[in-house]
């Protein structure tokens, strides 16, 4: 029952929409980034993000967002600054993390400098639980360019999910490239 | 929609009786949350013994199961000296009248909202953060009292018998779920009865009755409750201040507002020559000095600067030489980064290395604050003093890149 609740609020916050099956070179109209999707993966976007997922975002999900500085979070008031490290903003993203009442026995494993695309960002790789108490993994990438803080995320179930669709998160990764907002 | 691969069809039965159940559970909490604009029928009084009926019955294993749930999903705070403090409070705060055979418990939640609610099954959880603000021994027992009155009285019960039968508004229950966000969340990890107690609140005809009966209570018990409006006005002000827009009873700006406008109400004409009584500010302060430095870390971490600052200058007052809270002072106002808040934060670093030069954190701190004005120099001597102290430091990474364009500029 718990489980078909969230999917329906899942599906309320994704916005239902453009649930397609895509691959290919993926220039999405409000995105200022683009990214490879593979074959069998499927993309749900909305203004706001890109979401990607294979068999069902319970098993596992890519996340890509170019979210401008400033906007402000979920649960912390804190907000990303243009002139912040990379240490700095990581710091706001665990913080924010540590906030969210979703999140159960979270714990950081990493929180390191990364370089993405010769932007100098950082790296968070967590582990948490869902009321159920299924767990997941996420490796989040984020940095900051000019008014923009991108971040790109891996979330699976960790047992068995996480390992197996980590390279495809990696290729994602390697095919990610920012574009102007206006060329999108 | 894809959704239907993501339920097992074996347990399609099971889902639907508990639909069935859930259904009227969330009718409950949404019909108890609006009562207050909707003409309604009596809340009528219980008057059987406890346990004798099934719905009550039904409500304790619901709440027991809830608690077992997220009790072990590790929120709550572990201090037993403070829960052996309060469990003595709500003690001294029971009425005789209450049935025999309600046990009343008091734990503590690690969250810097605030809020404190009462299970139908006598559980009461309060959390860090409405703990934080409490000035004295006579503000925590308004809370606990108007809490404990919704137990000895079976509020939840009563608003159970009230609404379970009222015709089904599907539309209106999905409403509130979708447009309340906090709802969702606290729905779902609170559980349904915890969720009605922590987030609605109850009718207004029964919160006023926890109201006047929690006044009554704490005045027995030799409390002033006039402390009570006090920390309800401080509440107030610090959710205006703040722009504290949080999904919780006490978090509510309408709902506290509501609570100081009854307790006025009620103490004008019968509490007026009460003296100030017990306060106990000292010991309230040593029980919670812990809690009040490490709510005060969930506050950095919301970005609640000010909250934070007033939790570790408590702390400060009972331990006034220890290094931490001189860190934390540093952190909120290095994170803050109002005008002149770097020379505090500087200030307070400093007096945490002074109280400590083994501590590696302020170190790194006044690092960063130099590396960020272009002062590599001297960044570098506090990161290598970081390092030296602590050189399997967490942000070793971090400060190892530092260390390095620290190295560039020189060589530059």
């Amino acid at each position: 029952m718990k489980k078909f609740f969230w999917i329906i609020l899942f599906l309320f916050a994704a916005g239902c929409v453009a649930c397609t099956h895509t691959g290919g070179l993926s220039k999405p109209a409000s995105y200022s980034f683009t990214i490879d999707i593979p074959e069998g993966w499927r993309k749900i976007d909305n203004n706001r993000y890109l979401f990607v997922t294979k068999e069902s975002p319970f098993l596992q999900y890519i996340m890509v967002q170019n979210r401008p500085i400033g906007r402000s979070f979920r649960n912390t008031k804190k907000k990303i600054q243009k002139e912040m490290l990379p240490e700095e903003a990581a710091q706001i993203i665990i913080d924010e993390l540590i906030s969210d009442q979703n999140l159960v026995n979270l714990r950081i494993l990493d929180n390191t400098p990364a370089t993405i695309k010769n932007y100098e960002g950082f790296k968070i790789l967590y582990t948490y639980s869902d009321s159920e108490g299924q767990t997941y993994k996420t490796l989040y990438y984020g940095f900051i360019k000019e008014d923009t803080f991108f971040n790109l995320r891996f979330t699976a179930e960790g047992r068995i999910y996480f390992q197996r669709d980590i390279g495809v998160f990696r290729s994602i990764l390697n095919s990610f490239q920012i574009i102007k907002a206006d060329a999108a | 929609m894809r959704t239907a691969t993501l339920i097992n069809p074996a347990k399609m039965d099971t889902v639907r009786s508990h639909f069935l159940f859930y259904l009227p559970c969330l009718l409950f909490i949404v019909l108890a949350t609006s009562c207050s604009t909707h003409s309604k029928p009596e809340v009528s009084l219980v008057s059987d013994a406890l346990l004798t009926n099934e719905d009550e019955q039904m409500l304790w294993q619901k709440s027991e199961q809830e608690q077992l749930a997220f009790e072990s999903n590790g929120l709550i705070y572990p201090d037993q000296e403070l829960e052996d403090y309060l469990n003595q409070m709500v003690a001294k705060l029971r009425p005789q009248s209450a049935p025999q055979d309600l046990v009343i418990r008091v734990k503590v939640i690690k969250n810097a909202y605030l809020n404190a609610f009462a299970y139908p099954n006598g559980m009461i959880y309060i959390h860090t953060g409405l703990l934080a603000r409490m000035d004295n021994e006579d503000q925590l027992a308004a809370v606990l009292a108007h809490e404990l009155a919704h137990c000895t009285q079976r509020h939840a019960l009563r608003a159970f018998r009230k609404y379970k039968d009222q015709p089904a508004v599907l539309i209106a229950v999905q409403h509130t779920l979708l447009k309340t966000r906090g709802l969702q969340d606290m729905a779902r990890f609170l559980g349904i009865t915890g969720a009605m107690a922590a987030i609605s609140g109850y009718a207004r005809e029964l919160e006023a009755e926890a109201d006047r009966l929690g006044i009554e209570l704490m005045t027995a018990a030799g409390y002033n409750p006039r402390e009570a409006l006090f920390l309800f006005d401080h509440m107030i002000t610090e959710i205006k201040q703040e722009g504290l827009e949080e999904p919780f009873f006490f978090g509510s700006h309408p709902k506290v507002q509501q609570r100081a406008e009854n307790l006025q109400k009620l103490l004008d004409p019968v509490y007026s020559n009460i003296k100030p009584a017990i306060k106990n500010r000292e010991i309230f302060f040593s029980k919670l000095a812990q809690l009040f430095l490490d709510n005060a870390r969930l506050d950095i971490r919301l970005g609640r600067f000010q909250a934070a600052r007033r939790g570790v200058e408590k702390f400060v007052w009972i331990k006034p030489d220890d290094t931490r809270a001189y860190f934390l002072l540093g952190e909120i106002y290095r994170q803050r980064g109002q005008a002149s808040d770097t020379h505090k934060a500087l200030k307070n670093y400093n007096r945490a290395i002074t109280l400590d030069p083994n501590y590696a954190a302020p170190h790194k701190a006044i690092g960063l604050i130099h590396y960020k004005k272009g002062h590599r120099a001297l960044a570098k001597k506090f990161f290598e003093s970081c390092l030296q102290l602590l050189p399997d430091a967490p942000d070793k990474a971090y400060i190892q890149g530092y260390l390095k364009q620290c190295a560039l500029s020189e060589e530059g």
